[in-house]
């Protein structure tokens, strides 16, 4: 185990990967001279040369349809979109390419393509560079979406994206890069998809996020410990494939869920959850499942209104206390 | 403290429903407040914000005594929590605030957010019941239904904590009407109880009565067996319908007209005057498995036989399963108390202020008695009047006992 910042666990795994295997290649914008506009590829380019970390110009379908084409033929492209407001103008390569094609061939052909690219809010990078769109991909069958919250897991979701043979877009966020976490030092140590994991126990209520989320639910869970309140952290780390029994599980103990994400609630991944829970463990509940998302507006540039949109800690402290409030329990 | 019966001397509050800095609307439920009859629901007279809880949980106030202090959202009182500010206790500042949130360690804990029809009425009618609660006293074989409207969550939603409670034995949160009583059991060792409310009430108001209200006794045997006769005959054209009139029935048929035709035996003494009673409304004393209750039969004077009978029985059944309301526990100007079940020959009740008299009824059974010069067997059933002696005086109470014993052997009179 060494401590590393969640940017150097991903850097770590590109690099092991890009030794283990002469078919990864990384392409994107500023990836290679520039060490990429997060410095999660610097020294990779020095140390593999351009043409395995291939520098693109600024045509996110262009390359994302580039690295389709290099993963049929037998690649592993690893794309890093600057951030994920910037897929938008391929979607039409993730959605109707990149996740269809082993279906569209008759399973014949595979498109083994990692995106890699950070979302979140929280630099007054305002609307157009805020969003968390993790959602909308996590609802497209074909299409694998992972968003972990802890350098370890980075480490080792990131080497899982490059080995698995269906395309997985791999969720960062921006705020996470300079996280510190212990990272195993095993070069083959990956982290399956579809597996939640409850990072921390507790009794009373079950907290489940992803991404940088989960640390604000830690936090949360520090305050209401100190008031006798004990709440289960469940983080997700995959969205799709999703381990909604791990949430259930932890629900059956708690009997109160409370998600809580970046993105806006409505349609999001709380909505998928709260679903889920209903659906799994409808006679365990003590109270209706609860939801905290990022306020429905486009993100304001103003500080503190970036601030009042964002589901901060102070605001899943209130609506978990709201549940609890809702089984009769205040403190 | 507010007046939630008739002769409540203080209050208990069990349970607060809102606590300092919560809003509220008129109509809203406040509090359960333990009177000493039941456990009734305190409701918001105005609208207005919880600014500081006098009494709280369990403690116990004189009626007209403040139990908190209501205003405006944000009025300040002496001591009381500034209502909808943030728990932090850092002056509201809504420009400073978000920048503060910045800070994650920064603890912005704002009051829970309203949650949706969270300040509807709790009126009891509705049974909400969480599904975790719903299983867990489906388990543990408990009946919710009595509990309707009185859980701790939204709207009296019945949660975990509330089944909870129940399974530990602790009582449902309010301990009232609502829950039926339970049979005491025998200790290993010699062990201190607590009483419930009924039973703090019961023994208050006999201990008051007895040791103020001059009780003075008149005894009589009356010839029961033509209102046996009748009652079989009646039960015999009523048998179709499923109605059973009891004996009882015809007692209290028989007390209430006799009340009517004696107004000085029907008057309550309070403070230095006399009360007249324009009907008689006649309480029916029901033993429960620890303690009594006495449910009133309002107006029996203006009630047949056979609206007595359902009437009774429907009050003594809720009254077995704690499910009265206040009103239906309020109001008797007149009891009955029959312990003929019991096969008790006679015995002296004791007045339940500020009524006047009570009769106490002993089991109805042959007896050899001389008519007309003969020894026949006749159903003679013991009946002892208890009069308050500032109400009445012997000849009244007399009277009245004549009254009674003339309709109970002539009972064709109490159908007319």
């Amino acid at each position: 185990m060494a401590d590393m910042t969640y940017r150097e666990a991903l850097r770590r795994a590109l690099d092991d990967e890009l030794a283990r295997d002469p078919d990864v290649f990384l392409m994107g914008e500023e990836i290679g001279r520039f060490e990429g506009s997060y410095k999660v590829t610097a020294g990779l380019w020095e140390k593999y040369g351009p043409v395995r970390v291939r520098e693109t110009p600024i045509s996110e379908e262009g390359f994302i349809g580039a690295g389709i084409g290099a993963a049929m033929m037998g690649l592993r492209p690893v794309v890093e979109i600057m951030t994920i407001n910037f897929i938008l103008v391929a979607m039409d390569q993730v959605i109707n390419h990149a996740a269809k094609i082993r279906y569209m061939f008759g399973g014949t052909v595979g498109v083994p393509l990692v995106i890699r690219t950070p979302g979140g809010a929280g630099a007054q990078l305002t609307a157009q560079h805020s969003q968390s769109l993790e959602g909308w991909f996590a609802g497209c069958p074909g299409l694998k979406v992972v968003a972990p919250a802890f350098p370890a897991d980075a480490y080792g979701m990131l080497k899982t994206a490059i080995r698995d043979n269906d395309p997985v877009l791999f969720v960062e966020n921006l705020v996470m890069y300079n996280v510190t976490g212990p990272v195993p030092d095993d070069p083959d140590h990956t982290v399956p998809f579809g597996s939640a994991a409850v990072v921390r126990e507790g009794t009373d209520l079950t907290i489940v996020a992803h991404s940088y989320t989960v640390q604000r639910a830690l936090r949360v869970a520090d305050i209401l410990s100190r008031d006798g309140i004990e709440a289960e952290v469940v983080d997700l780390r995959s969205l799709r494939p999703l381990d909604a029994e791990t949430v259930a599980e932890s629900v059956r103990k708690t009997n109160r869920a409370l998600i809580a994400e970046e993105g806006w609630s409505t349609y999001g991944v709380g909505a998928e959850l709260a679903a889920r829970i209903h659906r799994l463990c409808f006679d365990d509940l003590d109270a209706p499942v609860e939801r905290v998302g990022g306020a429905e507006v486009p993100m304001p540039y103003s500080k503190p209104l970036e601030l009042a949109a964002l589901p901060l800690e102070s605001k899943i402290e209130a609506a978990a206390r709201g549940l609890l409030a809702d089984s009769g329990i205040t403190a | 403290m507010p007046r939630l019966s008739d002769t409540m001397e203080e209050g208990t509050i069990g349970r607060w429903l809102v606590k300092e800095g919560d809003s509220f609307s008129e109509g809203d439920v406040l509090a359960e407040i333990e009177t000493d009859k039941a456990t009734m629901e305190f409701q918001a007279y105005d609208a207005g914000t919880v600014l500081r809880i006098l009494v709280g949980d369990g403690e116990s106030a004189a009626l007209g005594a403040p139990i908190a202090i209501v205003g405006e959202q944000g009025e300040q009182v002496d001591g009381a929590a500034p209502a909808a500010e943030p728990a932090a206790g850092e002056p509201a500042d809504s420009e400073e605030a978000p920048a503060r949130a910045q800070d994650a360690s920064v603890r912005e804990a704002a009051p829970p957010p309203p949650r949706p029809g969270s300040n509807g009425r709790a009126t009891g009618a509705a049974l909400r019941v969480s599904p975790i609660a719903r299983r867990m006293a489906d388990d543990a074989g408990i009946d919710l239904s009595g509990m309707a409207g009185r859980g701790s969550g939204p709207e009296g939603r019945i949660v975990k904590a509330d089944v909870e409670r129940l399974i530990a034995g602790g009582g449902a949160p309010a301990a009232g009407p609502d829950a039926p009583v339970r049979a005491q059991t025998a200790p290993q060792a010699d062990e201190v109880r607590e009483l419930t409310p009924m039973l703090k009430a019961v023994a208050a108001r006999m201990a008051q009565s007895k040791a103020t209200v001059p009780h003075f006794y008149v005894e009589s045997e009356i010839d029961m067996t033509r209102a046996l006769q009748l009652r079989a005959e009646l039960n015999d054209g009523l048998a179709a319908s499923g109605e059973k009139i009891s004996v009882n029935d015809l007692i209290v048929r028989a007390c209430a007209q006799a009340l009517l035709e004696h107004p000085q035996a029907h008057r309550s003494y309070v403070d230095g005057r006399h009360v007249y009673h324009a009907h008689a409304n006649v309480g029916i004393a029901v033993a429960l498995d620890d303690g009594l209750i006495v449910p009133v039969v309002v107006a029996a004077d203006t009630k047949t036989v056979r609206e007595i009978s359902a009437e009774t029985r429907d009050l003594a059944a809720r009254a077995r399963d704690g499910k009265l309301k206040q009103r239906e526990i309020e109001g008797g100007t007149f009891t009955v108390s029959n312990m003929g079940m019991f096969d008790v020959a006679n015995f002296e009740a004791i007045i339940n202020p500020p009524e006047s008299a009570i009769l106490a009824v002993g089991a109805t059974a042959p007896r050899p008695v001389v008519s007309d010069g003969e020894i026949v067997v006749r159903h003679i059933m013991r009946v002892t009047l208890s009069c308050d002696h500032r109400a009445c005086s012997g000849a009244d109470g007399a009277k009245l006992l004549q009254t009674v014993k003339r309709l109970l052997q002539s009972p064709s009179l109490l159908l007319v």
